[in-house]
């Protein structure tokens, strides 16, 4: 069983008193939508947020020794094997000796000193070019030469080497885990790019506006009487409250093909996805606003249709409140459902059960969010070997 | 003929044109680049399949129509900043890591950019592909739609759809009646785009004629060349057809 194409993560988020994210004039982002302006959180913001939060949820602190297996055999397996069909066994040897070190370092003999890296198929892809380029030269040359002293392996290993060594400093775990997920692009070599599999888009009101300018003074408490008594600043911020839906969409074969086909890694990530979308605030302003707070509402759907945004739930602005937004939504999903004859596998978490989700199951957050990590890891690897 | 009508329907979408130092702008019509990008990417197609890329975008013949009458377009611009160090490296497949130019310095405060999009958007595009028999067929193409290869977006990664892309099919002699068949028959005018070197004589009336670049070279990655492109108005009457 392949399991879904697509997880959708979408969520509602209250906050109150706040400036989560700003414009270059230094007002709260904002996006017009069905006829009246909506206070925004850009996708970058919120990813920001999510890749660097020190949350218990944090990507950094996913255990990477279990991954460490297959990462580390992850050279020999794609890359080297696939040679020994076609060359002879010295031939492939030494590409090998060559191709650990440089990948992994110089420990990289011995399986068990390897560090833990994260291949993606980019990166898979460019490794087995070189090797079966390698193995080629290697065996249209000298017949009576020793491989492993071959002149082209060396010229090679000289070119190579600076180039594998930024490889291998980019896929560390868990550094190369943001890689996976939100993409990596180097505008000189489209080749070497790395397609996001998680996509984020920007989250905006469910409700119109609702904006305040707070007006302020700073005051110098070691003013002495004689001094003027006027204030040492005055400015103006603005604060808003709002009610945010989120969209995030997860391209599962795409975060395996992140993953070097790791589906265990893949289903910790979107497990930790679920709970961090949840639970860390976007927010900027910490000290003067606490813009904390965790998602009322959150729909994972997992399936294989085209995913979209439920965002025309509220083309026509709610009232300001979870209930209307919730209710919003419902009556959304009921239709949609009903003019396309879609259905996607749902779960789906309230805190305040206001409302029901049309063919969807109630869970807690942690059950949504240990559901959501097993639809992916259930996912059969794709690639031989 | 048989046309496929595509809806774009999204809280934000982006057409890009040609982008100015930090400021990438967007047009108010899909490029043909960019729809060959939508489908390549509902058919799962890699960055590599570069004479794919090229055939289908040779193929495809399209007019795009602003649905909301007499809206105007809403344009708004997102600023993002980003925090870049000098010591910053990538692997290539070149061989060679790519590293940024210019010292610390350079790098000491946030690098600023602008990119433009269009809020509550809400588009068609009518299309048909010549040959017709050849693989991709429009078949291909709305499955696709139906069950993408991997999630789809307008322009830029953060515009996902609110709704289902593929709207469905029509038959009809020409571009006038296949977008007339999927327009509400109320009175009302549209915005339209379309190319008429591609499509022939239509019953638009014709508001301006220029020339744009939106065609990729797939193999180098840059756009170049020049479509001639029409801008007018699709009236509709209403009442009796």
């Amino acid at each position: 069983m392949d399991g879904p194409r697509f997880l959708q993560i979408h969520s509602l988020h209250g906050y109150s008193a706040a400036l989560l994210n700003r414009d270059d004039s230094g007002l709260a982002k904002r996006i017009s939508y069905g006829g009246t302006v909506r206070t925004r959180i850009s996708s970058q913001c919120l990813k920001r947020h999510w890749r660097v939060t020190d949350s218990p949820y944090a990507l950094d602190r996913i255990d990477g020794a279990e991954a460490a297996v297959r990462s580390r055999e992850i050279v020999t397996r794609r890359v080297i094997d696939p040679l020994r069909e076609n060359y002879d066994s010295a031939i492939v040897d030494a590409i090998e000796e060559k191709f650990q070190t440089l990948v992994y370092g110089e420990k990289g003999g011995k399986k068990s000193s390897r560090q833990p890296l994260l291949f993606g198929e980019p990166e898979i892809q460019y490794l087995r070019q070189e090797a079966e380029r390698e193995a080629e030269k290697i065996a249209a040359g000298d017949p009576d030469g020793t491989p492993a002293k071959a002149p082209s392996l060396k010229e090679w290993t000289k070119k190579a080497r600076a180039n594998l060594k930024v490889m291998r400093e980019g896929v560390l775990l868990p550094g190369g885990l943001v890689s996976a997920m939100f993409g990596r692009m180097v505008t000189s070599d489209p080749e070497a790019n790395i397609d996001a599999a998680v996509h984020v888009a920007h989250s905006l009101t469910v409700h119109s506006e609702e904006s305040e300018s707070d007006y302020f003074t700073v005051v110098d408490d070691l003013h002495r009487d004689e001094d003027d008594a006027g204030a040492d600043h005055i400015g103006e911020t603005e604060l808003t409250a709002g009610i945010f839906y989120g969209y995030v969409v997860i391209d599962c074969k795409g975060l395996l093909d992140n993953l070097g086909d790791d589906a265990t890694m893949a289903g910790r990530i979107a497990e930790r996805l679920v709970h961090l979308i949840a639970t860390v605030s976007p927010g900027a302003k910490l000290g003067s606003t606490a813009p904390y707070s965790y998602a009322g509402w959150m729909l994972v759907e997992a399936g294989d249709w085209q995913p979209r945004s439920l965002a025309e739930a509220f083309r026509t602005p709610t009232k300001p409140d979870m209930a209307a937004a919730e209710d919003a939504v419902q009556r959304h999903l009921e239709r949609l459902d009903e003019a396309y004859g879609i259905s996607n596998e749902r779960r789906w978490m309230s805190v305040s059960g206001a409302c029901s989700v049309p063919g969807a199951e109630r869970v807690s957050m942690d059950q949504l969010a240990t559901w959501a990590g097993e639809r992916i890891s259930c996912r059969s690897s794709s690639h031989d070997g | 003929m048989r046309w496929l009508y595509v809806s774009l329907h999204a809280p934000m979408g982006s057409f890009g044109g040609a982008a100015v130092d930090a400021r990438g702008i967007t047009r108010d019509f899909p490029a043909q680049s960019m729809l060959t990008g939508l489908f390549a990417n509902a058919l799962g197609w890699t960055r590599a399949m570069a004479s794919e890329h090229e055939r289908l975008q040779h193929r495809i013949c399209f007019a795009a129509l602003w649905r909301a009458t007499g809206a105007s377009v809403r344009r708004m611009t997102d600023y993002q900043t980003a925090r870049l160090n000098h010591r910053d490296k990538a692997w290539t497949t070149l061989g060679a890591p790519a590293t940024r130019s210019g010292g610390p310095a350079t790098y000491l405060g946030s690098y600023q950019r602008y990119r433009d999009y269009h809020a509550d958007l809400e588009m068609s595009v009518v299309m048909r592909l010549t040959p017709e028999k050849e693989a991709p067929t429009l078949d291909d193409l709305g499955e696709a739609l139906k069950r993408p290869a991997r999630p789809l977006f307008i322009g830029r990664k953060s515009c996902l759809p609110s709704r289902p892309l593929l709207g469905g099919y029509v038959d009809a002699p020409d571009i006038s009646a296949a977008t007339r068949a999927i327009v509400p028959r109320e009175r009302g005018r549209y915005r339209v785009f379309w190319s008429p070197s591609e499509l022939g004589a239509t019953d638009f009336g014709l508001v301006r004629t220029t020339y744009v670049t939106d065609e990729r070279d797939w193999r180098s990655g840059l756009h170049g060349g020049a479509r001639k492109l029409c801008e007018g108005v699709l009236e509709v009457h209403g009442g009796e057809e």
